[in-house]
């Protein structure tokens, strides 16, 4: 295994984590390292541990043993909001969004750093005003890159199980990552914007040096993109290599038994 | 009926309103962008109004800066709340407010030696063996209704003089809290209302945005109790029952809890409905014993409640489109 000091181009440092909730064991003596600017794919049937996992690694579960390290700091035993203002941020399977939020404010909620997101911020509204204006244009931005500009000013309640994906993705970009743990984000897409979505990760992973963690199902979908994929079943890494090697690996397709047969 | 033609009882109605008004734009912020559901709001008030009585009466302190210290004791109240209990999630929370509401209440009620007990601030130990604390704002009140009578004669009342005093604070704290909820600490705020993981997520101390909500809606609930203690002059344990944050949360589902502006509408409405119900003495309300009436009261506004949540769920001003989506 590589060491997280030798190696100073390792973002994320995942030692032997485990979660146990009252004997259900979601993750089990997990073990891995990302190098930064990579992209790699959780892939794993349904009730394998990948969204446990990315619960331990962003802090909303924690972990019952071992240790997690982002950029060479242990991060396992502090706050959710701590670890994504240190650039480690996340989307959910599922998609959340803020409903009675506008589509454009789920956007600008997120942004690092608001003077305005402090009390104090009120008395100083020139700061705040200006903040927000930069904000608005980047919200705008990112919204014309997925497709949603013109629900801008529309209640995020509003969109469809799709484009709820997009903002989602769209609002954790807004937060500056520089690790983005995404959940199933092409997960009831449809195949033209999959597409579409490929290319802005790859784009925004050239361009803001963003290093990806990626879970999908379906691995043809990540097949091109992804440097590195891990296999995940009951709680555990079963495999993890190279996108063509997992193709051939014969306890994927145990595990996957029903999938890959539908598929090849 | 002649009553309510009576300039008295409308001047009565919006002191009232005045008064309940802030205390419910304490429940707006919590509730109406932050979703916490505080039943035991009523705690804040009795604070700051029986910290002023104390203050003034036992210890000689100028209404002033007992005032301030009351509105200062609200808020650290409203923290302790926070700090204790708004780690339970909504429905345990509203619960254990209403309990904290109550320790408050018995508090005082068992007190005597500080409080007066159940006779309320007559009691209050006195150095000079009387229990008024309204002396110095009384100067100001006093100074306005002799402005008034030149003008309007009889109808220049201390409650008219509340009023006018009340109602600019009313509107100013409107004011600074519809600019407030204007603010990304608003928006973040709302978010927090819906869900605790995306803002978390995206890097927010949720838990810091709903303290800081509570200790601001604490303020006002203490800037009430002193209209409160002012409006009366007299306090008693039995002013501050549960029932109070109640009519609160009324004039908040009346004006349409995310909306801050209909606020004094509502609260107007309200004060009508409590003043009113006094009144309500033709046949066959009249059949009925005067503390008959009063429930009448609880019962006629809870009704009104009712309706609005079957027929407008949004309340009077708030946007329908908002409670509908999913
Ligand atoms: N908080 C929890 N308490 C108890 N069990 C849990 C908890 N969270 C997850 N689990 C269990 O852990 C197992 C793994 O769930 P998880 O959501 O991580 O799977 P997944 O790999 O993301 O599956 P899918 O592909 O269906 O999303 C499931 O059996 C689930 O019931
Ligand atoms: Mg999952």
């Amino acid at each position: 295994m590589e060491n997280s000091k030798a190696a100073d181009s390792v973002i994320l440092d995942v030692r032997n984590i485990s979660v146990n909730f009252g004997g259900v064991k979601p993750v089990q003596d997990v073990s891995f390292t990302i190098n930064e600017n990579t992209f790699t794919s959780v892939i794993g049937p349904n009730g394998a541990g990948k969204t446990s996992l990315f619960n331990l690694l962003s802090g909303m579960n924690k972990v019952s043993s071992g240790e997690i390290f982002f950029n060479g700091e242990a991060i396992q035993s502090i706050h959710a909001h701590k670890i994504a203002q240190k650039g480690l941020v996340r989307t959910f399977q599922g998609a959340k969004i803020i409903r009675r939020l506008t589509v454009a404010e789920n956007l600008m909620m997120a942004v690092k750093g608001n003077p305005g997101d402090n009390l104090l911020g009120f008395f100083t509204p020139r700061a705040r005003k200006a903040f927000e204006v930069k904000a608005r244009e980047e919200a705008m931005r990112r919204l014309d890159q997925v497709g949603l500009t013109k629900f801008a000013d529309e209640y995020a309640g509003i969109l469809s199980g799709g484009q709820r994906k997009l903002l989602d993705l769209s609002r954790a970009l807004m937060a500056d990552p520089t690790m983005l743990l995404l959940d199933e984000p092409f997960a009831g897409v449809n195949p033209t914007l999959v597409e579409k979505l490929l290319t802005v990760l790859a784009a925004l992973r050239k361009e803001q040096s963003i290093t990806f963690l990626l879970i999908e199902h379906d691995l043809e979908t990540v097949m091109n993109i992804s440097d590195r994929v891990i296999v995940m079943a009951e709680g555990k890494i079963i495999a993890d290599g190279l996108p063509n090697s997992i193709y051939e690996n014969d306890l994927v397709i145990d595990a996957y038994l029903g999938s890959r047969r539908k598929d090849s | 009926m002649e009553a309510f033609l009576q300039p008295g009882f409308w001047v009565f109605v919006l002191a009232l309103a005045g008064m309940y008004g802030i205390f419910s734009l304490g429940l707006q912020i919590q509730y109406g962008v932050g979703g916490i559901m505080n039943f035991g709001h009523v705690g804040m008030m009795a604070v700051s109004g029986y910290t002023i009585a104390v203050l003034v009466i036992t210890y000689q302190w100028s209404f002033w800066w007992a005032a301030l210290v009351g509105v200062i004791l609200a808020a650290l109240l409203g923290a302790l709340l926070g700090l204790t209990t708004l780690r339970l999630s909504g429905d345990y929370f509203a619960i254990a407010s209403i309990a904290f509401a109550e320790i408050v209440r018995y508090w005082i009620l068992n007190t005597d030696s500080v409080t007066g007990g159940t006779q309320g601030s007559l009691a209050i130990p006195s150095p000079n063996g009387f229990g008024g604390y309204t002396d110095q704002p009384d100067v100001i009140l006093n100074w306005i209704s002799d402005r008034l009578y030149p003008i309007i004669g009889e109808e220049a009342s201390r409650d008219l003089s509340m009023v006018l005093v009340v109602w600019p604070f009313f509107l100013l704290f409107i004011w600074i809290s519809s600019r407030l909820q204007k603010t990304s600490w608003a928006r973040v705020l709302r978010a927090t209302r819906e869900d605790d993981d995306v803002p978390r997520s995206l890097g927010k101390n949720v838990f810091r945005f709903r303290l800081q909500t509570l200790i601001i809606g604490s303020v006002f609930g203490g800037i009430a109790g002193v209209f409160w203690a002012l409006q009366f002059a007299l306090l008693a344990p039995e002013d501050f029952l549960r029932i109070v944050t109640f009519y609160g949360w009324m004039i908040l589902i009346l004006a349409g809890s995310t909306r801050v502006k209909g606020l004094f509408v509502a609260a107007i409405f309200f004060g009508f409905l409590y003043g009113a119900t006094r009144f309500l003495e033709f046949w066959p309300l009249s059949l009925l014993s005067s503390p008959e009436r009063a429930y009448l009261r609880v019962f006629l506004i809870g009704f009104v409640i009712v309706l609005l949540m079957v027929k407008r769920p949004q309340g009077l001003f708030g946007k329908r489109q908002e409670m509908v989506l999913e």
